[in-house]
């Protein structure tokens, strides 16, 4: 009576060793794949638990080809974008609220949050067909990016507080990160597009370019007429933002597709087309992505962009073109080109945002800069429907420097305070500062001299130029001149950075990616923290240089440093949102409107595309929407 | 004759050498370098660089050292063949400027071909029927041309095919034989698509010299020998394609050396415009993100190319001219 259990368990398990290699024969390939007998089976090409991609609307068709356009100089991450960032993990499609697993199958952090243990996915395979393994991972690591002749420095991402990361492998499909200190914003750091490194350098090929693997690295770079085996290995295997990245077709990646036609400088295109060993298939196991080829037109007049997308001559397009000043010329011609808009959301948290600098090298203005209530006023002369109206089709809203609403760090008081137009009230308030209106209608110090501030904004940016001549205007309504200099961008980042400027228009970031990009309530970033750039070195120099900032800067700072080590989310999204809410009390730079969606376009016969997505860098639009499931319908 | 090709060859090193100097000099003038236009050229796209990042480059490139010894570096590596790599491109500057110097060529010989076969005979045509109403038509479209910006006239083509014969009139080559290899049907196709940049580049030029051809055959014509010669009875035509034509034909040669560099600086709207892959956009592009190594290298070349331009126009003088000693 026993034997039958038993047997019948020996006959279940047969089905199921059975069972295993015919659901992976379900795996489905492109067409034009299928008749390639260089290529092992889709199935073996395949990890053996592909990563399963749930198409944005339905399953797709194989085929086609994606044009689009980049400018011809300057322009790489143009690829970089639509072919996405394959790291160990990703973004949602959504936007910036999730990370989900990518070439890492899942993760574990240590409860103190200094060490992560990420689980590969195991078979999958490089575009040569060579498994993707933990040896590629400590190569890139420790071979390239901890090595001097690559970068001066490891990535400060990879070295937060100044000790580099220590990455180890426990097999072969088992890789852990080890940091000195908590650090919660790894996951995040990863998914971004300037953190690729793990996952950026197949170990064997590249180590033919490094001298610790090649006795000949020497011969090579003289044959190549190189500088050093950095240079070299650049030429060959690229680096995260530059154009030799998408220069050399044999170089393997994980991407859903390679080059064919590379970037160098005499290309007129660029080609890329599909990774037959693609690590993602969608729920109906069809192996990704579904278009056959992407194809970029080098052009080097944004305007002829333009033009060939309005023509129809582009299957996705935003890049360039999705300004709003765009916008009507772009549903104009939606019917002849044969394209539908794909809105995008604006990750600034303001558009055009006032910098006033609060160490401004003009003692009485910086006195007075530094007077919350003179920063209220000017607050109340903007106004800033007439900035929407006029520069941004109305399509925007006013707003101060805090993240929108879609974000978790939202706080009304920090968008939201000061928005009023009130001119009266503006006035009452400068004339208790005691800056007496003069004859010639323009407001005096109390010591004398007229108040007047130099306001420095890239020429560039034409909605920029725009808002300057109108907030030139509002101010002159309470007597305040304001004195445009405008620059081109090099001469515009030279007066920033010797401190030649009272007010800097510019944008506010940090709108969708608070915590990513903190420069307007924070004094951190070297050139863009334009609040007050001698406080920002007094940050990064621990105190030995620059110049001490204001208590509630430091005390900003102080939350900020706490955040960085912090070790659960509660506990660092706490102090985030205390650092906000200071920054709300103070009141330091004042916004104008948020940006206004932003417009491209896409080729109707398109799927599986996202609604509305942001448009980014840390997020790099469209590239962790997937476009591998983006899909030609007939 | 090769005593004083020699000589002139000799004393072209000392002034490339001055030249290459200045050149250098003059391309890091403006404020910022290249990591800084790069930064920039991120951050008009919405991303960033961070400064650590910046840093790094400037070491890499050897921006962080002397002006002098970048200088140094860059000579003493051409003197060996080497031109550097460019900043943008991580990539020799001699393949960048190989790959597109060849169209560059072509382009300009085509042009230069295209300016003379039109301007010789309308010139001739206009000084001998002067005050006619040829003449006139002549003059009249010559000013057109002289006055009306080559660019214009390439965005007016541009448009016209685009409008009315739905065809893309941009580039060198059809989109299927952009990246072939040479083959006759890609040269077909290249002579399919020369003939726009052609005539648009040749049209300013030849007005000009229209001009300065009747200018320059109106003053012979009247010269005592021509009537002379008129008087001995000599045909018509062979009277004036021997001796005043030949001697108006100077301005022509005189012009020769000046093509290249006048295409390479001078056609880099046109060439922006059309989106032609030569030299100019190239040139235009490496001066605007201040990569030294490759905007100073075709510099150079174009000045090398302009000194062995002169020469020979100096020598072609000397031939078609019998009044020109190379003697001083």
């Amino acid at each position: 009576m026993r034997l039958i259990p038993s047997r019948l368990a020996v006959a279940v398990a047969a089905v199921a060793v059975v069972a295993v290699p015919s659901l992976a024969l379900a795996y489905n390939q492109a067409p034009m794949l299928a008749n390639n007998k260089a290529l092992p089976p889709v199935d073996q090409r395949l990890p053996a638990k592909p990563q399963v991609i749930k198409p944005l609307d339905r399953v797709g068709q194989y085929g086609g080809t994606l044009r689009t356009a980049m400018r011809s100089n300057n322009d790489h991450n143009a690829i970089l974008r639509v072919i996405g960032n394959q790291s160990l993990v990703r973004w949602g499609v959504d936007g910036f609220n999730k990370i989900e697993p990518n070439l890492a199958e899942s993760w574990t952090i240590s409860p103190d949050a200094t060490s992560y243990t990420f689980k590969l996915r195991q078979g999958a395979k490089w575009s040569d067909g060579t498994p993707f393994t933990a040896d590629d991972i400590l190569f890139s690591m420790n071979d390239v990016l901890a090595n001097k002749g690559f970068l001066s420095a490891v990535p400060a991402d990879f070295q937060p507080g100044g000790t580099p990361v220590v990455v180890t492998k426990t097999d072969d499909y088992t890789v852990v990160f080890k940091f000195a200190k908590p650090y919660l914003p790894f996951l995040e750091k990863l998914a971004t597009p300037v953190d690729q490194y793990p996952t950026l350098f197949q170990k064997k090929y590249c180590s033919q370019f490094h001298p610790k693997y090649n006795a000949n690295v020497a011969d090579l770079i003289k044959q190549n007429n190189a500088k050093d085996w950095g240079q070299l290995f650049r030429n060959f295997c690229g680096d995260i933002e530059i154009p030799a990245r998408w220069g050399n077709p044999s170089k393997p990646v994980m991407d859903p597709w390679v080059i064919k036609e590379p970037y160098t400088g005499s290309a007129t295109k660029v080609v890329l087309e599909r990774n037959p060993y693609f690590w993602q298939v969608d729920t109906a196991g069809n192996q990704l992505p579904y278009i056959d080829r992407v194809q970029f037109q080098l052009i080097s007049e944004v305007e002829t962009i333009l033009l060939a997308a309005i023509n129809g001559q582009l299957d996705y397009q935003q890049r360039h073109i999705s300004g709003i000043t765009n916008r009507p010329v772009l549903s104009e011609n939606m019917a002849r080109g044969g394209y539908k808009l794909l809105p995008s959301a604006g990750i600034n948290a303001n558009q055009a945002g006032l910098w006033l600098n609060h160490s401004t090298s003009n003692a009485k203005l910086q006195k007075l800069i530094r007077n919350k209530d003179f920063r209220i006023a000017l607050s109340h002369a903007i106004d800033r429907r007439e900035i929407n109206d006029i520069v941004y089709l109305g399509q925007s809203q006013p707003w101060q420097s805090g993240p929108h609403k879609a974000s978790k760090f939202y706080n009304e008081k920090l968008a939201t305070q000061y928005l009023a137009l009130d001119i009266k009230k503006a006035n009452e308030m400068l004339d208790k500062l005691g800056l007496k209106m003069g004859s010639d209608g323009f407001r005096q110090y109390p010591e004398g001299g007229r108040v007047s501030l130099g306001m420095i904004v890239m020429i560039s940016n034409a909605a920029l130029m725009e808002t300057s001549e109108l907030l030139r205007k509002h101010f002159s309504k309470i007597g305040v001149e304001l004195v445009i200099n405008s620059s081109e961008r090099s001469l515009f980042y030279d007066r920033a950075n010797t401190n030649q400027y009272d007010i800097s228009l510019d944008v506010f970031s940090g709108g969708l990616d608070p915590t990513m990009n903190p420069r307007p309530w924070l004094a951190i970033h070297a050139t863009e923290s334009r609040m007050s750039l001698p406080w920002v070195k007094y940050y990064l120099t621990d105190g030995k240089q620059g110049e001490k900032p204001s208590p509630s800067m430091l005390k900003r700072l102080d939350l900020f440093d706490k955040w960085q080590v912090a070790k659960t989310e509660a506990e660092a999204d706490g102090l985030f949102k205390q650092i906000l809410e200071e920054a709300a009390n103070e009141f330091e730079v004042i916004g104008t409107v948020m940006p206004a969606p932003n417009t491209g376009v896409i080729n109707k016969r398109i799927v599986n595309t996202p609604a509305i997505m942001p448009d980014g860098w840390t997020w790099p639009t469209p590239g962790p929407s997937l476009v591998q499931q983006w899909s030609f319908v007939k | 004759m090769l005593n004083y090709i020699f000589k002139r060859m000799l004393s072209a090193i000392p002034f490339m050498f001055m030249v290459s100097l200045t050149v250098f000099i003059l391309i890091q003038l403006p404020p910022g370098d290249f990591v800084d236009s790069y930064a920039a050229a991120a951050a008009s796209s919405g991303e960033t660089i961070s400064p650590e990042k910046m840093a790094d480059l400037r070491h890499q490139f050897g921006l962080d050292r002397h002006i002098l010894i970048q200088y140094f570096y860059w000579i003493g590596g051409i003197v060996t063949g080497n031109f550097g790599y460019s900043f943008e491109w991580q990539s020799p500057v001699k393949d960048l400027v190989g790959e597109r110097i060849g169209l560059t060529l072509i382009l300009s010989v085509a042009a230069m071909l295209f300016t003379w076969a039109l301007a010789l005979p309308i010139g001739v045509y206009s000084a001998v029927k002067r005050y006619s109403i040829g003449d006139y038509f002549f003059t009249f479209v010559g000013f057109i041309g002289l006055a009306v910006p080559n660019f214009l006239l390439a965005l007016v083509m541009m448009f016209i095919a685009s409008k009315y014969y739905n065809q893309d009139v941009t580039g060198l080559f059809s989109p299927e034989f952009q990246s072939a290899d040479w083959s006759l049907a890609r040269v077909y196709d290249l002579m399919h698509h020369l003939w726009i940049p052609m005539i648009i580049m040749g049209a300013a030029s030849s007005a000009g010299l229209i001009r300065i051809l009747r200018a320059n055959l109106i003053d012979q014509l009247y010269m005592p020998y021509v009537v002379t010669a008129r008087s001995k009875g000599l045909s018509e035509v062979k009277l004036l394609i021997k001796y005043p034509v030949r001697i108006a034909l100077n301005p022509f040669v005189s012009s020769i050396g000046w093509i290249l560099p006048n295409l390479v600086s001078g056609a880099v709207i046109i060439s922006i415009v059309l989106n032609l892959p030569t030299v100019g956009p190239m040139l235009y592009q490496s001066l605007m993100s201040q990569d030294i190594y490759l905007s100073g290298t075709i510099l150079l070349v174009v000045c090398l190319l302009t000194v062995v331009g002169t020469l020979l126009s100096d020598i072609l003088l000397v031939i078609l001219d019998p009044r020109i000693r190379l003697e001083q």
